[in-house]
């Protein structure tokens, strides 16, 4: 099958699939007690019948809920997502507003996970058995079982707070109005905590991944043929071994896309980065469901595309296909 | 079985994982016995660092509750969870896998798809959702947990499935005049054993995490005192009594590597050539 | 005699600064959670009135002793039937929109925009009569009957003023300028990145000569606690509202060098924690468990482990800094054997008590827990629920709840705070600030309705004396604390609690030194 007709065929399946998600997360997310006027009410300090009243008018809460599943899903269809009444504007604008923030960080610490996950998983594999194997596998299990937000506190009081390198939370320097090259580097040193903490973990995995892939794939017959061909250990390593091995991690790569949006609520949180995951959990509190929605559908779109993305870049490493 | 406990203990980590594993389990069990009293007393004056005042080795916290009692009893929480959820989600999952495997087709496609819609939102933020639905308590947090991890283990006995049915051992069984589900179930199914079990020991690690975030970010049951439950209150004090967020992260800590560590024993004990797969 | 209140007598009444003035500077405040909307006329939650509350004004202000002071009306009098009141405005006001201020707006705002949008106001406006405009800047307010707490409506979150010529005729709630907020405050809306920070400017055209001091005001978002307080230390916050930290961090901040703290500012809303206990169904309902329950708290513990010694174990549903307070009433110390005594007379069968905290965070969880363990002590089974913000707002207002968390303001006057939660008219469903503990009590009604529009101050104390009397014999709610905020900032922002409403509208006359 050709390259152009499997991205139509997985294209057309997918927007199905996210039909299918819009409908379940809409009645999921309906389920949860308390609305988002009562949540308004509650906050105002006082209340009556009538406040209630007409903040459910206005949200459109009053229609019977079919009706209001009907208008959603029309309004996804044309790309309109909805109107969020507790941010009192659009849900599309409110996403695409915190989106770059969450990707800046989700990304880059992606990026920094499977790089460094990699050279340390091949630098392992290179040494199975000896000291330096024990030691590079016995930091990578120690960040995968430490618990995030427990790394996040503990690097904000030790890296912020102690020693002062860096700034504790937020996106950049409020109000300070930089250009240029400032700004890139302000940028910088806000996203450099945020992004280690939550790029720790991951490393871990691909780390680990990648050591046991390379290892598997060293013992297969074409790598001993190679080598008895008389081919030098650098080709072999990364004509052979190198591609065949990442294989795996890549699959693996390609199934966290999910976590690219909502994966990083608690480091987020913790550090009150404007993103989507911190959006997500605010909306859900606030029981905005539109905005709750409109983040599900993101997500559900993005880890749709990524099972594409990763669909073609197998094809093109991999050989055999 | 002697043969397994051979190569399990060739691991050095394994065995220390085991080790550490034990200690845990033991010290919950004896929970009742160590602290006979609730947790949730209050005993002594608040914030008492450790080691300062006889009895209270690791001190008290914002209340003035023991925070050794608390580890222990907590231990017992983080187990039960971890146990309870990760049997719930294969009791969820293997079937779903098997069946996938096994018949192909639409029976495959189906259960692809609802595996897919679970896999496409991010498991923490759908964790979040179903226990704000549910309203946090044990029972519901443990399935809210089991929920959001079936999918890879649906995935993995799927694909285990679909290779092991090719072998000869179930033409020869279904010659026999084998019933579909006992060839399943009683033959297919009990080679996939050694990668599901490694794959268990990893799930049990991943909801011990997966309820002390919840319970870090107020989403827990407030009448267990569980690990995440302790670091999330620790929280706001970080700054003047960083060990009552400290002492439960390191208890965390090493509940999941024993585990990931004697998952790997378990991996090498039970495929010794047929390592890593199914990951 | 016509009781005659200007400009000139009030401004000896406001505390005299020790020094000049300096204009210029920014100042950095917390804001916890972030406001659905700056629009004053239509939310009116805390947040909401923190940052609004500088951009929008009313008629008059209140300093620390709750005595009322000018804002946009310069001078006030009340007639001998105190009937009618009428207010004379600042000439030369403007909206931010440049806009000339009159009287038409004030009759705008009070009988059509807040009449339709205030939940709290309505309430009052049951007593008005007719608000009109005598002239460009004369108002004068008929009531149908003496309604004592009437000049204490006139603040800024209970009574802003709104622009007549945006908001008349249209659609209060989607009206497009609800985002760039318009009103005749010391400063002027500029930006909102959410999640971030909002951004107010100084007002040039400001009615007061010279003010504000300030150039600009950057409110930020941050909704970790523990990142708060840091935000603080850093120096890149210079205010930290009173609750925007933990009450452990208080402390320790508060000794930090060039730190400097108050708890007023908070007099007119008075936040007074309680807990309302079912009156009608389950043990709660009977008035033996719940005087147990109240002798079974430590109050004192609280105040001093969860709160830091912040606060005033309150004795009454009035709190001792609102008006007409008394403590000429029972007192429940704690008192763990009573308790048991109350308990063994009714003959609680051991039935399990729910506890509904409220889900504002670690104090509130750590109160829920403590009160757990004092119930537990004298052989109440109580379990604590865990829920969040609309959970918690929906069972009280569906009435699911043995014994639930609260922490209501009392507005100055008890007509306006108190009376509302304990008038059996104000009982039904949908709502968290009303008679939720479902108490009916005709007696209680009467009085509250005759101490409402009572005479004098004299008659209306005498009143209220045998209403808290009453009340705290029945006890329908465990009154609990009489909260301190402590407003933390840096020593250098000068005059930033002056009024009974602190920083809200404050930083009209804040200022920093150099």
């Amino acid at each position: 099958m050709t390259l152009v007709a499997a991205i139509f065929g997985r294209a057309a399946k997918a927007a199905i699939t996210l039909l299918l998600i819009v409908v379940l997360n809409f009645f999921l997310i309906h389920a949860a007690p308390g609305d988002p006027a009562m949540v308004m009410a509650g906050e105002a300090g006082a209340a009556d019948e009538q406040f209630i009243q007409q903040l459910r008018e206005q949200f459109g809460l009053d229609q019977p809920l079919y009706v209001q599943f009907w208008n959603y899903v029309s309004g996804v269809v044309q790309l309109d997502l909805g109107y969020s009444y507790r941010q009192q504007m659009p849900v599309l604008e409110l996403i695409l507003d915190r989106l770059p923030a969450t990707l800046l960080l989700t990304l880059t610490a992606f990026g920094m996970s499977l790089l460094l996950g990699i050279v340390f998983g091949l630098a392992a594999a290179a040494r199975q058995g000896r000291w330096g194997d024990t030691a590079i596998t016995s930091m990578a299990l120690l960040f995968y079982a430490t618990p995030l937000f427990w790394v996040a506190l503990m690097a904000v009081v030790l890296f912020s707070v102690k020693l002062g390198w860096f700034p504790a939370f937020g996106y950049g320097t409020v109000g300070a109005g930089l250009t240029g090259l400032d700004l890139v580097l302000d940028r910088l040193r806000h996203l450099f905590l945020p992004a280690l903490t939550l790029g720790l973990f991951f490393m871990a995995v691909y780390l680990r991944m990648t050591r046991s892939s390379v290892l598997e794939v060293s013992q297969m017959d074409f790598v001993k043929t190679a080598r008895a061909k008389g081919l030098g250990e650098g080709v072999i390593r990364r004509r052979h071994i190198l591609r065949n091995a990442l294989l795996p991690v890549v699959t693996l790569a390609g199934l966290q896309a999910g976590q690219l949006v909502g994966g990083a609520v608690l480091t987020e949180t913790v550090f009150a980065w404007p993103g989507i995951g911190r959006l997500m959990f605010e909306s859900l509190t606030a029981r905005d469901y539109n905005t709750l929605l409109g983040v599900f559908l993101v997500s559900a779109a993005m880890v749709i595309a990524f099972n594409i993305i990763t669909d073609i870049v197998y094809r093109l490493i991999d050989p055999r296909i | 079985m002697m043969d397994f406990l051979r190569r399990f203990s060739r691991n050095r980590g394994a065995v220390i994982g085991a080790v550490i594993l034990i200690t845990v389990v033991v010290l919950a069990v004896l929970a009742p016995l160590l602290y006979p009293e609730s947790p949730w007393k209050m005993v002594q004056r608040p914030f008492l660092p450790p080691f300062s005042v006889d009895g209270f080795p690791l001190g008290t916290d914002t209340l003035g509750r023991d925070v050794a009692s608390g580890l222990v009893h907590g231990a017992r929480v983080s187990l039960i969870v971890g146990l309870v959820s990760t049997l719930v989600a294969l009791l969820i999952g293997v079937p779903l896998g098997a069946f996938a495997g096994f018949y192909g087709g639409l029976v495959d496609d189906g259960a692809m798809r609802f595996t897919e819609f679970f896999q496409t939102i991010p498991n923490f933020a759908l964790a979040i959702v179903l226990v704000a639905i549910m309203e946090p308590t044990l029972p519901t947090i443990t399935l809210a947990i089991a929920i959001v991890s079936w999918p890879p283990v649906a995935r993995l006995v799927r694909a285990e499935v679909l290779s092991l049915r090719k072998r000869e051992f179930v033409d020869a069984a279904r010659l026999a005049g084998l019933s579909n589900t006992r060839i399943l179930f009683g033959h297919i199914l009990p080679n996939a054993m050694s990668p599901i079990i490694v794959m268990a020991s990893l799930m049990v690690a991943t909801a011990i995490l997966l309820e002390s975030s919840l319970s870090f970010l107020g989403l827990g049951d407030p009448n267990i005192m569980s690990w995440g439950y302790m670091i999330g209150a620790a929280r706001t004090v970080i700054r003047t009594a960083w060990w009552l967020s400290f002492i439960p992260g390191v208890a965390i800590l090493l509940t999941v590597l024993a585990l990931n560590l004697i998952g790997e024993g378990l991996n090498d004990a039970l495929n010794p050539r047929l390592a890593r797969k199914g990951r | 005699m016509k009781k005659i209140f200007t400009a000139s007598i009030m401004t000896m009444g406001l505390a005299m600064p020790a020094a000049a003035q300096e204009a210029g500077g920014r100042l950095d405040i917390v804001v916890q959670p972030e406001p659905p909307s700056l629009m004053l006329g239509l939310v009116q939650n805390g947040p909401t009135q923190l940052v609004a509350g500088d951009i929008y004004e009313s008629l008059l202000r209140y300093d620390t002793d709750l005595n009322p002071q000018p804002s946009l009306a310069k001078s006030w009098e009340i007639s001998d039937d105190a009937l009618t009141y009428t207010f004379k405005l600042h000439e030369g006001v403007t909206w931010h929109d440049g806009e000339p201020f009159t009287a038409e707006d004030v009759v705008f705002s009070v009988d059509k925009f807040l009449r339709e949008t205030h939940a709290r106001l309505r309430v009052s406006l049951a007593h008005v009569e007719s608000v009109t405009a005598t002239d460009d800047h004369t108002v004068v307010f008929k009531l149908k009957n003496p309604f004592g707490p009437f000049i204490g409506v006139f603040e800024a979150g209970t009574m802003p003023m709104v622009p007549k010529h945006i908001y008349e005729g249209t659609d209060y709630a989607n009206n497009p300028a609800n985002t760039t907020p318009i009103g005749t405050g010391p400063y002027k809306f500029e930006a909102w990145e959410k999640g971030s920070y909002i951004h107010l400017v100084k007002n040039e055209d400001y009615y007061l000569e010279g003010q504000p001091y300030l150039d600009e005001i950057y409110y930020r978002v941050i909704p970790d606690a523990a990142a708060r307080a840091v935000a603080f230390e850093n120096g890149e916050v210079d205010v930290l509202p009173g609750g925007s930290v933990e009450n452990w961090d208080v402390q320790r901040l508060t000794q930090m060098d060039g730190v400097c703290s108050t708890g007023q500012g908070w007099e007119y809303f008075a936040p007074h924690a309680m807990a309302w206990m079912n009156n009608r169904e389950g043990p709660t309902a009977d008035k033996r468990f719940r005087k147990a329950v109240m002798y079974a708290m430590d109050r004192e513990f609280v105040k001093d482990v969860i709160w830091n010694g912040f606060g005033k174990v309150a004795t009454s549903p009035v709190s001792s800094k609102t008006n007409f307070y008394t403590d000429d009433t029972i007192m429940y110390d704690h008192d763990p054997d009573k308790a048991r005594e109350l308990l063994a007379e009714m003959g609680y069968d051991g039935e399990a008590v729910r506890i509904l905290p409220l889900p504002y965070g670690e104090t509130w969880q750590r109160w829920a827990e403590a009160m757990k363990q004092n119930l537990s002590e004298v052989g109440i089974n109580v379990e604590v629920v865990a829920t969040d913000v609309a959970g918690w707002n929906q069972k009280q207002a569906e009435w699911d709840f043995d014994i639930a968390f609260t922490y209501l303001y009392q507005y100055g006057d008890p007509a306006l705070g108190v009376a509302r939660s304990y008038l059996s008219t104000n009982i039904a469903k949908g709502s968290p600030w009303n008679n939720v503990a479902g108490y009916a009590n005709e007696e209680v009604d009467a009085m509250f309705a005759e101490a409402a529009v009572a005479a004098t101050p004299e008659a209306r104390q005498q009143i209220y004396t045998e209403i808290q009397q009453t009340l705290v014999d029945d006890v329908p709610v465990a009154w609990l604390l009489e909260i301190e905020f402590p407003t933390i900032y840096r020593c250098e922002v000068q005059d930033l609690v002056t009024t009974a409403i602190g920083i809200n509208d404050g930083l009209r006359d804040a200022w920093v030194e150099k």
